[in-house]
């Protein structure tokens, strides 16, 4: 990408561009999960917060959507808002979010509103469609339960064909599929390590083989060992059982590994949008930049640390502007008195909301943030895949 | 295993702590009670009378006190707890005839007052905000009336003036005690009135404890996910609640372990023939080996409901056993 690109990329407001793919849907079994205009609000009148602003995003069947940002980002916030978990006061001001149900076999192509879904629909979809794993899977666990009790309990309510002996033998089919033993079935949550703890709830996780597993922060609250190899054993299960996946965490370079694509996301907005690979190996926007600079790479070469100034903002008293001129050391005047639109670059698989590569007299885009992805780190990031 | 059977021990050694101390406390009283006790009574006793006493405070003759203690405890193996100085009778007989029908009344209602205040709890916990959220006043407001203003006036209108339930008792008059239906029918009417009020003062309790317990309950992240499930609601609530009630249950076991002492009011009231009514009167007369043999059955019922509050926790709450065991 030449330096010449980067100073007058063409704008294309994301906003529109989305529209035009999402009123006509992709073609059947191309998507798994569209969302448009999405927002969430928490609280009514004066006291209203937006924390997720008008995002919009396309996930393909068998993808991986990388979701990054630091607390109170809104990432949390806009998956369990989209899978209506989302408790009062939060409420969803406006989107819609249309998830495909259709299974490979089907005749037909199906897909539900989950916005407009009504309980019933949604106790239909839910986990046979879409599942969740949760970062704490000791809170995620009922402490008086065997656990092997939640596995009956999920096949009983959404397979009510299945016998007891039928049930019993697909969870011990799912939790030797994360590794563990089949008497591990017969234990406690608070008799499990927090490893196998965390298996348990990703193999809970597939029982209904659903199309789509939301994870949230899973292997956060592990140490690295075991978040290797719980990574590691992702992306054999999904191989396996051919899911795709939401996944939420505030470590970027654990998400190049197992994303397809990340988005970044700041004070309930997408500030950037990449692959993965190119995220990582060249950010465009600051605060993906800041980002990566808080964390170790996981590969290749080392880098300084140096995290981001300053702290996330106040989501009742946003910045007015760019919301993350406060704390960016390329702040310009724009930067304070208009937003930036999430704009997509030269190449329309990334986009970015940063005044900088909007460009205008006298603005430059800093080299940091201009640098190209090294095709020998994308085999690398690709290879991994198949 | 083995921590049910140390369990179980620390339960012996505790009954064993109790039955001594319900020993040693009249001789470690100041003074003789057997000598006030014949002051009392102005010398109108028969020698007879006296060697009843005397027996019934385990002082048997010219033995020391280790002796004495020896005797007294074998004694109470044998069921013998002493006379009653004021009723003639002995203690164990007269405690046979009245702790049933305080174990019958109280029991009753403290286990209706929970099952009841408990479920209402849960879905009150569940429907928190809602026009529901309105009982609760209400309910607090019959806690809060003293209890033996609430059974008066009860007793007034629904019995004295509307005569909607009997008064007075624990069942008819006109009806002979024994396993028949004229008089079980007649013991259950009577007994209306009195469960209601304790229920009616007690219910508020358990439901306030359950409600909260839910609303901590739902924000945990194992309620989160059997929504996520989509588990029907029932199911949901039933996560919420399982966990929730666990407090409930050790209340309950304090609760129980109150039944036979906390009677003395409402068996005041309705004049019901309990065991409260019995501990006053023993106060009353200076009656100590009436006190002592109920201050012994209740101590003991406190450690039975204990154990097996202690047994009920373990079976709902997989996480004590693994405590306990370290």
């Amino acid at each position: 990408m030449s330096a010449e690109r980067l100073e007058a990329p063409p704008l294309v407001d994301e906003r529109s561009r989305s529209d035009s793919l999402v009123s006509p849907l992709p073609a059947r079994s191309d998507f798994v999960l569209d969302v448009s205009n999405f927002s969430v609000v928490y609280g009514t009148g004066e006291h209203m917060v937006r924390a997720v602003n008008d995002i919009s995003f396309t996930l393909r069947r068998s993808a991986v959507l990388g979701v990054a940002g630091e607390s109170g980002s809104g990432k949390s916030t806009l998956v369990y808002a989209m899978t209506r978990l989302l408790r009062a006061p939060g409420l969803i001001s406006g989107g819609v979010v249309n998830l495909n149900t259709t299974r490979s076999g089907d005749a037909g192509e199906e897909t539900v509103n989950l916005v407009t879904a009504s309980e019933k629909e949604l106790r239909k979809i839910r986990w046979s469609h879409v599942s969740i794993v949760l970062q704490s899977a000791l809170s995620a666990l009922n402490p008086v339960l065997r656990v092997g009790r939640d596995f009956d309990e999920v096949l009983k309510t959404h397979r009510p064909d299945m016998t007891r002996a039928q049930r019993r033998e697909r969870a011990a089919e799912l939790v030797s599929s994360v590794g563990l033993n089949e008497d591990r079935l017969d234990r406690f949550p608070h008799e499990l390590s927090g490893g196998q703890r965390q298996r348990i709830m990703i193999a809970l996780a597939l029982a209904l083989d659903p199309e789509l597993v939301i994870m949230d922060e899973p292997t956060t609250a592990l140490d690295v060992v075991t978040q290797r190899e719980i990574m590691n054993e992702l992306q054999d299960l999904r191989a396996r059982f051919d899911f795709a996946m939401i996944f939420i965490t505030h470590d970027l370079s654990l998400l190049v590994e197992i994303a397809d694509e990340i988005v970044v996301m700041y004070a309930g907005s997408i500030v950037e949008r990449a692959r993965a690979n190119e995220l990582y190996e060249a950010p465009r926007h600051p605060y993906t930049l800041g980002l990566l600079n808080s964390f170790p790479p996981m590969h290749g070469q080392r880098r300084e640390l140096t995290g981001i100034p300053g702290s996330p903002p106040d989501l009742a008293d946003l910045p007015t502007g760019c919301k993350f001129h406060s704390r960016c050391p390329y702040a310009m005047t724009r930067c304070r008195d208009e937003e930036p639109p999430l704009t997509s670059l030269g190449d329309s698989e990334r986009s970015v909301a940063c005044w900088l590569h909007v460009g205008g007299p006298g603005v430059s885009v800093p080299v940091e943030l201009s640098r190209d992805a090294t095709t020998k780190d994308r085999a690398h990031a690709n290879g991994e895949r198949p | 295993m083995r921590m049910i059977l140390r369990r179980l021990g620390l339960y012996a050694l505790t009954a064993w702590v109790a039955i001594s101390v319900n020993f040693l406390l009249p001789r470690l009283m100041p003074g003789n009670p057997i000598q006030n006790l014949i002051g009392r009574l102005q010398g109108q006793v028969t020698s007879n009378e006296i060697r009843a006493i005397r027996l019934s405070f385990g002082f048997g003759v010219n033995q020391g006190l280790v002796a004495q203690y020896f005797t007294y405890v074998s004694q109470l193996f044998h069921g013998n707890l002493g006379v009653s100085i004021t009723l003639g009778a002995s203690v164990s007989s007269i405690l046979r005839a009245s702790v049933p029908w305080t174990v019958g009344l109280i029991g009753l209602s403290t286990i209706i007052s929970f099952a009841i205040g408990t479920f209402a709890g849960a879905m009150l916990g569940w429907t928190r905000g809602s026009r529901f959220d309105s009982f609760i006043p209400t309910a607090t407001f019959f806690q809060a009336v003293p209890y033996f203003f609430l059974a008066t006036v009860m007793l007034l209108i629904f019995g004295s003036d509307l005569h909607w339930f009997p008064v007075l008792g624990a069942y008819s008059q006109s009806v002979t005690p024994g396993w028949n239906w004229a008089f079980l029918s007649s013991v259950v009417r009577y007994g209306e009135l009195p469960v209601i009020s304790i229920v009616l003062s007690s219910i508020a309790g358990w439901m306030l404890g359950m409600r909260n317990m839910m609303i901590t309950m739902i924000g945990e992240d194992f309620v989160l996910m059997a929504v996520a499930k989509g588990l029907p609601r029932r199911k949901v609530i039933m996560h919420a609640a399982r966990n929730a009630v666990l407090p409930s249950i050790a209340n309950l076991s304090l609760a129980i372990g109150l039944v036979v002492s906390g009677a003395l009011l409402v068996e005041l009231v309705f004049n019901y023939p309990g065991v409260g009514d019995l501990l006053l009167q023993a106060v009353l007369n200076e009656d100590y080996p009436l006190i002592q043999g109920i201050f012994l059955v209740i101590t003991l019922t406190v450690l039975a409901a204990n154990l097996i509050a202690d047994f009920v926790y373990l079976a709902l709450d997989p996480r004590t056993r693994t405590e306990a065991a370290l």
